[in-house]
């Protein structure tokens, strides 16, 4: 593994935990709501929040490029206040987060429909808020759903293409990730090189999966053994 | 030579106190070679960081012009500046027509395809170039092959890439058997083999310029360096036409 191999495994890493730390928030939030909100219109919601699951990558890249650009929406904006995204790590962070959104929510959401009302009506009864039984009732029993929707998530954006070469380009060091740097490498005839970097994904995605794996099967068994 | 090139760099150094800075630089790929070695006399020169970006020159282009946080752009045509000066991304004053190149028609070492006249080329199964409809390289191979009155007989059997560098790659690992390619890549690799010089046929330009809003006092150096005597004496020795200052 060269020094480039090891720049670009830390630079995906860096950005994909970013990008879904960013959007762990948003999407419990959102995954909460929709498991409780049984209203009209919840089924229009919950399908353009799945969007980017089903929209080619290019698509969801090519509509955020066209709002970051400078003469955009939010582009100008943006500009006005001298943030720059395009082109840099945040596009990166920002492109992986939109496609791996739906990904957190929907396990997640599953979860949280999973948990039974009347736990929550008797932690409401005992006098706790919406946001405190939350927290205490349906986050500690939903929790497998949500890390499983969180790994999704990362391994999403940690292999992301599509979307981020679009808002990002391929910029060695600053915005070439791992899947960039693959597709960057083939295309210039540099198989073997290309290759040690598909053995370090082979290796990061083993090593998360694992982890993930073990570390449920070990609560679960605690969980179990409680009282 | 080095010597040249240290003196010269020595006199930047000093003009350009203070702290050293980092420029990214967007370059059509197939500067990829001579830039990073002069990138690197740069470096050493002025203790400034350069970091480059090689791809077509079209992405680049619509990159920058998208916003993308380039300091300086070299372009592989003069149509893409011109799209950058339109959008005021460069400056006309700070375009420098640079370099000059040729385009060559490529087979695997290997092969022992050979042709007398471009009319031969009709009768290859396949031939890859870059993206005829956008990248210079490509472009200006279509240009030459309309100019030959080929392009309708060939165009459908035009396997399109990115870029210059992944049609050379496409000739290299024989997946395709012949491509278009700049002279200057064709040079660099043992792997294919010159079949025929499409030499002074199709007008082919490099144009360099600082992007318009980068204040960094690195890029307008870099560039100077680029247009110097030492760095035309690296150019060459890749393969390019230096052209006069114009």
């Amino acid at each position: 593994m060269s020094a480039s191999d090891l720049s670009i495994l830390l630079l995906t890493l860096r950005v994909a935990a970013v990008s879904t730390l960013s959007i762990l928030p948003f999407g419990i939030a959102a995954a909460w709501l929709l498991s409780r909100w049984k209203g009209r219109g919840k089924v229009s919601v919950e399908t353009l929040l799945s969007l980017p699951l089903v929209l080619p990558p290019t698509a969801v890249g090519l509509v955020l490029l066209e709002m970051l650009t400078r003469s955009g929406p939010l582009g100008r904006l943006l500009d006005r206040a001298g943030v720059e995204i395009l082109f840099t790590w945040k596009a990166v962070v920002l492109a992986t987060a939109v496609m791996s959104f739906p990904l957190l929510v929907r396990p997640a959401r599953a979860a949280l429909e999973e948990v039974d009302p009347r736990l929550i009506g008797i932690g409401r009864s005992l006098g706790h808020g919406a946001f405190d039984v939350f927290t205490k009732v349906s986050l500690p029993l939903a929790w497998r759903g949500i890390l499983a929707g969180t790994l999704l998530a990362f391994s999403r954006a940690f292999g992301e293409f599509g979307a981020t070469i679009l808002v990002a380009g391929n910029i060695p060091g600053r915005t070439q990730t791992l899947a960039l740097a693959i597709f960057h490498r083939t295309q210039i005839g540099q198989d073997a090189a290309a290759f040690r970097l598909v053995a370090l994904t082979v290796v990061v995605a083993f090593a998360a999966v694992w982890t993930t794996e073990v570390l449920q099967r070990r609560r679960s068994r605690f969980a179990r053994s409680e009282p | 030579m080095r010597t040249r090139i240290l003196a010269a760099l020595l006199l930047l150094a000093m003009a350009a106190p203070g702290r050293s800075e980092e420029i990214l630089v967007f370059a059509a790929a197939s500067l990829t070679e001579s830039l990073q070695e002069i990138g690197r006399s740069f470096e050493r020169g002025t203790g400034n960081r350069v970091r480059f970006a090689f791809g077509a020159s079209s992405d680049l282009a619509r990159q920058i012009r998208a916003g993308a946080p380039a300091d300086v752009f070299f372009s592989a045509d003069t149509a893409h500046m011109d799209e950058l000066e339109r959008v005021g991304r460069i400056r006309r004053e700070d375009r420098r027509e640079f370099l000059g190149n040729s385009l060559v028609v490529i087979v695997p070492a290997g092969s022992s395809l050979r042709i007398r006249e471009p009319r031969d080329l009709l009768a290859l199964g396949r031939i890859v170039l870059a993206d005829p409809e956008a990248v210079p390289a490509g472009v200006y191979a279509k240009k030459w092959l309309q100019a030959e009155g080929l392009w309708d007989g060939l165009r459908s059997r035009v396997v399109p890439t990115l870029d210059v560098r992944a049609a050379l790659a496409a000739v290299e690992t024989e997946a395709a058997p012949a491509g278009i390619v700049y002279k200057t890549d064709a040079r660099m690799s043992k792997r294919v083999r010159m079949i025929y010089e499409a030499a002074g046929k199709a007008d082919i330009v490099y144009s360099v310029a600082r992007v318009s809003d980068s204040r960094k006092r690195a890029a307008a150096d870099f560039v100077r360096l680029v247009e110097s005597r030492e760095a035309a004496g690296v150019f060459t020795r890749y393969g390019f036409v230096v052209r006069a200052a114009s």
